[in-house]
C-alpha cells in the first residue's frame, strides 16, 4: 500500500538553493514547493511503507544545511 | 543522480510537442487526401484500417522492457504495458470512441475540403471556448475572469494566424465544423480526461493504453458507420490501405504520439486550457503549410497584409499561452479542526471549496491541507479565506504560498 506524507523542511538561511538541488535528487518525492510562511520547503513524498518513509526522512536531513524537518502522513486525499 | 524532479513547465512542454506532431500528421493527412483518397468516408476508413496494426505495434513495442521499465514509460510514466480493458473504463471508452469517431470523419470531409492544413486547424481551435462553456456548467471547474481571457485571445489569434484570403469557405462545411465536430471534439476531451484520472490496478491511468483502445473503439465505430452508410465506401477503403499504408501508417504512428503527450496533458490541466496551448499548433503548420503549397496546387499567399494577419495571430497565441503558464497562485493551506466535528464532513467541505485542487486528513501537527490552485491572490481571499471562515468545524488554518514547485508527473 502507498503511504503519503508530507515532510514540511525549515532550512538555515543563504542555502535554500543548495538544498533544493539535493532534494530533488532524492527518490520517493513526488513534489517539492518553496513556500512563504512557517516553513521554508514543503516536500510530498510517496512509500510503500512505514520503514521507506523513514528511510526517506533520513535521506532528506542526510543532505545537510536543513534545521528542522515535521512529517504528517496523510490519512486520506482527495485530488483533482 | 537521477534528477527526477522535473519542473512544471512540463505540462506546457508536452503540448508544445504534441502541436508539433499534430500539425505534421494534419499536413500528411493533406497530402494523402489530395494525391491519393479524396472521399472523405473512404479516408476515415482506410486510415483506421491502417491505423490498427500500426496502433498495436507502437504499443506493443512501448511495452517492451528496457532498463527495468518499459520502454513506454519514458513517454508516460504510470504505463507498464499494453493491457485488457477495465471494466470501470469501459463506458468512458464508448463515448470518448464515439466522439473521436465523428471528430474523425468531420476531420476528414474538411481535409479533403480544404487541403491546406493551415485552413482547416483553426476551426478546431474554437472547440476551447466550448471547453470554457462546458467548465462554468460544472461548478469545480468553473474558468475564472483571467481564464476566459487568455482562452479568447489564444483563439482569436489561431483564428488569425490561420486566415487565409485565398480559400473560400462554404456554409456546409461551417455547420459541420461547429455543429458536428466540436461538440464532438468536446466529448471526446472531456472523456479522455476522465479515463486520465482513473485509476487503474492501484496507480494512474496511461495515455498509451487510453489511445490504443480509443483506436480499436473508434476504427469499430466507424467502420460500422462506413458500411451502414455506403458499403461501396467500405470495400473501397480495404482496396486502397495497400497502396497508400505507408502514408497512412506515418499519420497514424505520428497522431499516436501527439494524443499521448495529450491526454497526459489532460490529465495535468483543465480541459480548456490544454487545448488552448494545444491551438499552438497553428503556428507550426504555417511553415509545413508553405513546404506544401510548394508540393501541392494550392496556392500559400504571401501578402503582406496576410503575414501581418498571421504575425499578430501568432503574437497572440504566444500571449495567451505564457499568460496561462505565468499567472497561477498555488498554496498549502494546514487547518485544524475543532473538537466535536466529524473529519469526513470537514474534508468534504473544504474539497467543495472552488479553487482547492487537493485535500489532505493528516496525522501530526495538523488535521489537515488543503491544497489550493487559483489565478490571482485576491480570489484567495474572496473564494477560499472567506469560505474557510465560514465553516464552524474549523478552529484555525495556515497559509503557505507557494512561491516554486517541482513535481513528477
Amino acid at each position: 500500500m502507498v503511504i503519503k506524507a508530507y515532510i514540511m523542511i525549515l532550512v538555515y538561511v543563504g542555502k535554500l538553493e543548495e538544498v533544493l538541488s539535493k532534494l530533488r535528487g532524492i527518490d520517493n518525492i513526488e513534489s517539492i514547493a518553496v513556500t512563504a510562511g512557517d516553513y521554508d520547503v514543503i516536500a510530498k513524498v510517496a512509500v510503500e511503507s512505514l520503514e521507506e518513509l523513514m528511510e526517506t526522512t533520513d535521506r532528506i536531513q542526510m543532505v545537510g544545511n536543513i534545521k528542522r524537518t515535521t512529517t504528517t502522513v496523510i490519512e486520506k486525499e482527495i485530488a483533482v | 543522480m537521477n534528477l527526477r524532479i522535473r519542473k512544471k513547465y512540463l505540462f506546457y512542454v508536452l503540448l508544445l510537442v504534441s502541436s508539433v506532431l499534430g500539425a505534421v500528421s494534419a499536413s500528411l493527412d493533406g497530402v494523402i487526401s489530395h494525391l491519393y483518397i479524396e472521399n472523405s468516408w473512404v479516408f476515415g476508413m482506410a486510415v483506421m484500417v491502417a491505423g490498427i496494426p500500426v496502433t498495436l505495434t507502437i504499443a506493443g513495442v512501448l511495452s517492451l522492457p528496457w532498463r527495468g521499465r518499459s520502454l513506454g514509460a519514458r513517454v508516460d510514466p504510470s504505463f507498464r504495458r499494453l493491457r485488457m480493458l477495465r471494466r470501470h473504463e469501459l463506458g468512458y471508452h464508448v463515448l470518448a470512441g464515439l466522439g473521436n469517431t465523428v471528430v474523425t470523419l468531420s476531420h476528414f470531409y474538411l481535409v479533403s475540403v480544404f487541403v491546406d492544413p493551415s485552413t482547416v486547424l483553426p476551426f478546431f481551435q474554437v472547440v476551447i471556448l466550448y471547453l470554457l462553456v462546458a467548465e462554468s456548467l460544472s461548478e469545480k471547474d468553473a474558468p475564472t475572469l483571467a481564464e476566459i481571457e487568455s482562452s479568447v485571445i489564444v483563439t482569436f489569434g489561431a483564428i488569425m494566424a490561420a486566415m487565409s484570403l485565398t480559400g473560400s469557405l462554404n456554409v456546409e462545411a461551417l455547420l459541420v465544423i461547429f455543429l458536428v465536430m466540436n461538440p464532438a471534439w468536446v466529448v471526446l476531451a472531456v472523456y479522455q480526461r476522465k479515463l486520465k484520472h482513473l485509476v487503474v490496478d492501484d496507480r494512474p491511468n496511461d495515455a498509451v493504453n487510453i489511445r490504443t483502445w480509443n483506436v480499436l473503439f473508434t476504427a469499430g465505430m466507424i467502420t460500422v458507420a462506413v458500411y451502414l452508410y455506403r458499403p461501396a465506401f467500405f470495400h473501397q477503403a480495404l482496396a486502397t490501405v495497400g497502396d497508400t499504408f505507408p502514408w497512412l501508417a506515418a499519420t497514424m504512428a505520428v497522431i499516436f504520439f501527439s494524443y499521448i503527450l495529450y491526454i497526459r496533458a489532460l490529465g495535468i490541466g483543465k480541459a480548456s486550457i490544454t487545448q488552448a496551448v494545444k491551438a499552438s499548433t497553428i503556428i507550426f503548420s504555417i511553415p509545413l503549410s508553405l513546404a506544401l503549397s510548394g508540393v501541392l496546387d494550392f496556392s500559400f499567399s504571401a501578402s503582406p497584409t496576410l503575414l501581418a494577419f498571421k504575425l499578430m495571430g501568432i503574437t497572440l497565441v504566444i500571449l495567451g499561452v505564457s499568460s496561462f503558464a505565468l499567472t497561477e497562485v498555488k498554496a498549502y493551506v494546514f487547518i485544524n479542526a475543532r473538537p466535536g466535528y466529524r473529519m469526513a464532513e470537514l474534508l468534504d467541505e473544504v474539497w467543495r471549496i472552488r479553487g482547492v485542487a487537493s485535500v489532505s486528513a493528516l496525522a501530526g501537527e495538523y488535521d489537515m491541507m488543503a491544497k489550493i490552485r487559483i489565478r490571482t491572490l485576491g480570489k484567495g481571499y474572496e473564494r477560499i479565506i472567506r469560505r474557510l471562515e465560514a465553516i464552524p468545524a474549523v478552529e484555525e488554518f495556515n497559509w503557505q504560498s507557494i512561491l516554486k514547485e517541482w513535481e513528477e508527473i
